[in-house]
């Protein structure tokens, strides 16, 4: 079923067609969560209170947009609001925690090699002004244009904050290569 | 390798198994909690309303009309020692008649009571000064 008329059927209080919209999303959004928050539990209470919000707030979405950068809307804000509580970056080891998360299992993987550890580190430790934007467009696919709509800042910002964060990731993957790990940096135009 | 197609081969991680029913349950709560909430605060409105529509009713219907002021209470009053000073003016010819009594009420509205006749008879020594109502 096509996702403009799942929202309608939830604007009239369709419990099903809810569901469905969960089912559709809820990997998507979890490890969106996770990425931002480095903390699995949270990610999941996020992630409910996310769909929570979805199904009470659905007369207020106007197909202007596309419905997922709605709901990622929504869990951005959730995960800004958490991570202002926290104050601080939260750097898990994922390591001590991955034999509980169930990791998607993908034919692409490289396996855990140093480099992608590194990467993953270092993603933990970029500030979430700057975490979040980066996840948007180089992991979930977003355009600028959709994050700066999403996020309610001006374009050029956002357009910033993603060098900025890729600038970030750029030099701690330099630092981890200079420690042991080689691998060649292409500049992106 | 650039760091933009590393980000990309990051590990996903997925929801719980139960994630749905998790999801489901909760808002089944909400739902229920949100009605509670209606309901209660219906409640209150409901309350608030009929109280003061009896509040209304008691202070306009059953609470007792004031009485006139006794025209002997008055005149008690200006002759007592504290009423008196030096700085007193000369008594005017006029004698203040206080009547907190509402005419309009008294003529409209039908009384028990046998009809009220009010005679105003004049009360100051001085035959020739007027007697101002």
């Amino acid at each position: 079923m096509d996702e403009q008329e799942l929202v309608r059927q939830i604007q009239q209080g369709d419990e099903m067609a809810f569901a469905e919209i969960v089912r559709i999303y809820k990997n998507r959004i979890v490890n969106f969560l996770w990425k931002i928050t480095g903390d699995y539990q949270k990610a999941v209470e996020l992630s409910q209170e996310t769909f929570m919000r979805v199904y009470f707030k659905a007369h207020r979405y106007r197909p202007i947009a596309s419905f997922s950068s709605w709901i990622y809307t929504i869990a951005s804000n959730l995960a800004k609001t958490e991570m202002k509580k926290l104050r601080k970056f939260t750097v898990v080891s994922l390591d001590d925690v991955q034999n509980v998360i169930p990791v998607e299992a993908s034919a692409d993987n490289p396996g855990d090699s140093g480099l992608i550890k590194s990467l993953r580190n270092a993603l933990n430790s970029l500030h979430p002004r700057y975490r979040i934007p980066v996840i948007l467009k180089d992991i979930e696919g977003f355009s600028q244009e959709e994050i700066a709509e999403m996020l309610k800042r001006p374009i050029g910002t956002i357009k910033a904050r993603i060098s900025r964060g890729r600038e970030y990731l750029r030099k701690e993957l330099e630092k981890a290569s200079s420690e042991g790990n080689t691998f060649a940096l292409k500049e992106e135009h | 390798m650039d760091e933009l197609s590393l980000l990309k081969k990051l590990d996903r991680v997925k929801a719980p198994p139960d994630f749905e029913q998790r999801v489901l349950a909760q808002l089944s709560l909400r739902k229920r909690k949100r009605v509670r909430a209606r309901t209660l605060s219906l409640s209150l409105a409901g309350a608030f309303s009929t109280v003061l529509v009896l509040f209304i009713v008691i202070s306009v219907f059953i609470l007792p009309e004031k009485s006139p002021v006794g025209i002997a209470d008055v005149e008690k009053e200006i002759l007592s020692p504290a009423f008196k000073t030096e700085e007193m003016p000369r008594p005017s010819p006029t004698i203040p008649i206080i009547e907190a009594v509402d005419y309009g009420k008294e003529v409209r509205s039908l009384s028990k009571e046998p009809r009220t006749i009010y005679l105003l008879e004049q009360v100051s020594d001085e035959v020739s000064s007027t007697t101002k109502y």
